[in-house]
């Protein structure tokens, strides 16, 4: 099933969340980083399809359409439980710098442009 | 006679085994230790003989991996047995008189451990029979050279030797690995060998079937190039002859052994192994085998040995006469008569014994008298008897003066040339006269290094010691050897000598022998010319030497290609990496994602995928309404004017997506979603509470310009990738296993609730299929908040300092 909408969502919204890792601001790369993980589990379920139902066996009677493919959603699961473990990772880590070095602006922080 | 599979692997393993216990030894035995490893290199020879004394001939092979058809085989035969009597013979009195020279200097341990896996490599590469094990010898020469040559680690010198002969080396036996792959996939397209295969002795019983094959696909030239870059690397044959007098930065041992008497004489080895493949029997007498090698050696024949007259340093003329000499071997390969089987068979032995005998001459020189400077050397005679005696008989045999032994490969060199210059005519006359040519530049190099010994003292010579006798004793073995060759030939001929040229010669070989002319020939004359010329040219040796010297500059020189290349590619290496590495994360993310959507969309353009056509939406209205809210919201993330506000919108982009997953039918990842969506913003605020409130992001325009076309690239990557996967129809195989066995249950039989326990198919997934995969993550997670807890608590307690 071609998903032209959802391509465009998730074009739109890698966008977003590319833009927003560019940023000089520390947090504004945690946040990019955040919305580029949340659309790539979006992208995992959209190839599951959705034309089935929950992969839930009991209450479902002998008859209706197959469930939806189980291993994605299996998949997004594990990313979503490693996603809040970096994203809570990166913002101690921002903390962190901010202590250390009392920025959290990328240019301040080093490097040349 | 089958060899004897035991013996065979100890040969080649036991001085691995030995370079194993070496830093053992060496506690126990200090200096001593050269001893040992001569005693190893003693029995390895003790088997070697055994296996030669027992007519062993055939290959014997060890399953290594099997799926693949490799194996680690071995092939004994005449060629086989020469290198390995060469690599422990050699070894046996290079690790002697290592006792002697390397008395008080650094690194024995590591040298002699280096030595004996070198040893090991090289009977490895004499006796493999199997293209990859070859292939891993090979190297692993060229890694143990790397070593040796890099003995004094200090010194910058030692460094660029080493560095260079490695780059050299290596990269050319990776020319050669591709040759080898390219004669298995041959192997595979002939119907004489059943599927495909790593052996070179079964490569060799059907070489007419492979050069069929690779004649008809074009391939013969590439794989005889090929082939030949990994010989010609080895070998320092022009232009890859740059390394060889730079290595002889090593100790002088490792200069005779190494770098004269056997690893360089792997490239040879290489081009006798694969001769009777290329070559066929009823061989033009120009064809491309001809063409590539005899062109080569005598090339490097020539060049090398003005190179060695213009050298300034005793060990730098021997290392320009060793390719010189091998460049004599190759091209003797390289003619297709008999006569070059013959020449380069015979000239194998030859030059080992009078070569390394030289190179420990020369390490006795600079040994006693302090100095290899050609200019402040001369009547050593006085001070070294015996020294002189041996020098003088090895040179004479490398000058091909008869009746030594060089003199008698060296003829049938000239005679080869001279027959196939006659068969063809024309400007193959061209092959006796470089062949004359570049020999009486051997001539005159080889006189002066025995010159040496005669003359005036220069004033700047001060005492010259007596060596000790194990430094004398080793050449004095290879001096007698070369005297022993030189009064019976075709003892040495029949013994061994007939043997590998039947290795190197398609078909059926015919013995041959050698004798002492008592008529005129073309190549006899060819001789006179040559020892005639030479010694007239002889007065005006220095003459010689400057022009050559004078000659020799810029793009002349192939160091200068070398240096150039390399330091070109260390200067663009030193320009570039700052403006990759620049320490800001903006720079790495734009070249890391600049790089994945080229690859992206390259990838998709070399597949010339096509764009489906729109065929409606394909999902609910609530769907669209609720990714079209949190588009909004990550709209909103990006302009957000503070930070509570971002986090906030940031939340609205993970609720949507939760109830996306709602309306997606996957509830499991719904709630997880909602968990988490909370849990993360509760954070956020906790941290942003110790954050200075917002940096005024304001990019100047050319970069937010540039961040907005990159952004636009990777989204539309994304797009184009999401299009085209859903498009795809995959193999749905995993998916209908799941589903059949999950499905409904009275028709397929509760499968996932009776092994796995449950009834809700992503849980039992989660925990039950993928439990190993589910710890991973719990272990994530844990790790994750251990970091946070040391990152958070332990500032406080002063461990930033």
């Amino acid at each position: 099933m071609i998903q032209f909408f959802l391509a465009a969502t998730l074009g739109v919204l890698f966008s977003i969340g590319t833009y927003l890792v560019l940023r000089r601001d520390v947090v504004r790369v945690v946040w990019g980083i955040s919305i580029i993980s949340q659309s790539a589990n979006v992208y995992l379920v959209t190839m599951g399809g959705f034309d089935g139902l929950a992969p839930i066996l009991s209450g479902h009677g002998a008859s209706g359409p197959a469930p939806s493919d189980p291993i994605v959603q299996a998949l997004v699961l594990t990313a979503i439980v490693i996603g809040f473990g970096t994203t809570a990772l990166a913002l101690v880590l921002t903390y962190r710098v901010y202590e250390e070095h009392g920025t959290i602006d990328m240019y301040e922080l080093g490097g040349s442009r | 006679m089958q060899p004897t599979p035991e013996v065979v692997l100890a040969v080649v393993f036991l001085p691995f085994l030995a370079a194993a216990f070496t830093p053992v030894v060496y506690r126990i035995l200090g200096e001593r230790t050269a001893y040992f490893a001569a005693a190893v290199a003693l029995v390895t020879l003790g088997l070697v003989t055994d296996q030669y004394l027992a007519g062993a001939h055939g290959t014997v092979s060890f399953d290594w991996i099997p799926s693949l058809g490799v194996s680690l085989a071995f092939h004994v035969d005449g060629l086989a047995l020469l290198i390995a009597f060469l690599a422990s013979g050699v070894g046996v009195l290079i690790l002697t008189y290592s006792g002697g020279y390397m008395h008080g200097e650094p690194g024995q341990a590591k040298y002699y451990a280096t030595l004996l896996a070198f040893m090991g490599s090289m009977l490895g590469v004499a006796l493999a029979g199997d293209l990859v094990a070859l292939f891993v010898f090979w190297e692993l020469t060229s890694l143990s050279s790397f070593i040796l040559i890099g003995h004094y680690t200090g010194e910058e010198a030692s460094q660029y030797a080493a560095r260079k002969s490695m780059l050299i080396t290596v990269s050319g036996g990776l020319f050669m690995l591709v040759g080898f792959l390219l004669l298995v996939w041959a192997s595979g397209q002939t119907t004489a060998i059943e599927g495909t295969t790593y052996s070179i002795p079964l490569l060799v019983e059907h070489a007419d079937a492979i050069r069929e094959v690779l004649t008809a696909s074009g391939l013969l030239v590439p794989v005889l190039v090929l082939v030949g870059l990994g010989a010609a690397t080895k070998s320092a044959q022009v232009p890859f002859h740059v390394w060889l007098p730079n290595a002889m930065e090593a100790p002088t041992p490792v200069s005779a052994f190494l770098h004269s008497a056997t690893m360089v004489k792997a490239g040879v080895y290489l081009v006798g192994r694969f001769r009777p493949l290329f070559l066929p029997e009823d061989a033009a007498v120009l064809g491309e085998w001809t063409l590539v090698f005899a062109v080569l050696g005598l090339l490097t024949m020539t060049v090398a040995a003005m190179l060695a007259v213009s050298a300034t340093d005793i060990k730098e003329l021997l290392a320009y006469s060793t390719a010189s000499h091998l460049g004599l071997i190759i091209a003797a390969f390289g003619f297709a008569n008999s006569y070059g089987a013959e020449a380069g068979a015979f000239h194998i032995l030859n030059h080992a014994s009078f070569k390394a005998a030289l190179f420990m001459v020369a390490g006795i020189i600079a040994h006693e008298a302090g100095t290899r400077n050609i200019d402040r050397l001369g009547g050593l005679r006085k001070h070294l008897p015996v020294t002189a005696v041996i020098a003088v008989v090895a040179s004479l045999s490398m000058a091909g003066f008869p009746p030594f032994n060089g003199f008698y490969s060296k003829e049938l060199l000239f005679e080869s040339t001279y027959y196939a210059a006659e068969h063809m005519g024309g400007v193959a006359w061209v092959f006796p006269v470089v062949a004359v040519f570049g020999s009486v530049f051997t001539f005159l190099y080889s006189i002066k290094f025995a010159s040496l010994f005669f003359g005036d003292e220069p004033d700047g010579l001060g005492h010259v010691h007596r060596p000790p006798v194990a430094m004398l004793v080793p050449p004095a073995i290879l001096g007698a050897l070369v005297l022993a060759i030189s009064a019976q030939p075709n003892l040495f001929i029949e013994g061994l000598i007939g043997d590998v040229y039947g290795s190197v010669v398609p078909g059926e070989a015919h013995s041959f022998s050698v004798h002492f002319p008592t008529e005129l020939t073309p190549y006899v004359i060819m001789s006179i010319i040559t020892i005639v010329v030479g010694a007239a040219a002889f007065p005006f040796y220095d003459r010689i030497h400057d022009a050559i010297n004078a000659a020799l500059r810029g793009p002349v020189r192939a160091n200068w290609w070398y240096d150039n290349f390399v330091e070109g590619l260390t200067t663009a290496s030193v320009a570039v990496t700052p403006k990759i590495q620049t320490g800001l994360l903006r720079t790495y993310t734009t070249w890391g994602l600049f790089g994945f959507v080229a690859l992206a969309l390259g990838g998709y353009a070399a597949a010339g995928v096509s764009l489906p056509g729109f065929d409606g939406l394909s999902v609910s209205i609530p769907i669209v309404l609720v990714l079209l809210v949190a588009l909004v919201a990550a709209f909103a993330v990006d302009i957000a004017p503070s930070h509570v506000a971002g986090v906030l919108t940031l939340s609205i982009v993970g609720f949507m997506v939760a109830i996306f997953y709602i309306l997606a039918d996957a509830p499991d990842l719904a709630l997880t979603q909602l968990v988490v969506e909370t849990l993360v913003l509760v954070i956020f605020l906790l941290v942003l509470d110790r954050l200075p409130a917002f940096y005024g992001d304001a990019p100047d325009r050319l970069v937010s310009v540039r961040d907005g076309l990159l952004s636009l690239a990777v989204g539309g990557t994304v797009f184009l990738t999401v299009l085209l996967s859903t498009n795809a129809s995959p193999d749905p195989l995993l998916r209908e296993f799941i589903v059949a066995r999950a499905g409904v249950p009275a028709e397929h039989g509760p499968f996932f609730a009776d092994y796995g326990g449950g009834s809700n198919v992503v849980n039992v997934i989660l925990v039950d299929f993928r439990g190993i995969d589910t710890m991973g993550e719990i272990s994530v997670v844990v790790m994750a908040s251990i970091a946070i807890l040391t990152l958070i608590r332990m500032r406080t307690r002063g461990e930033t300092q």
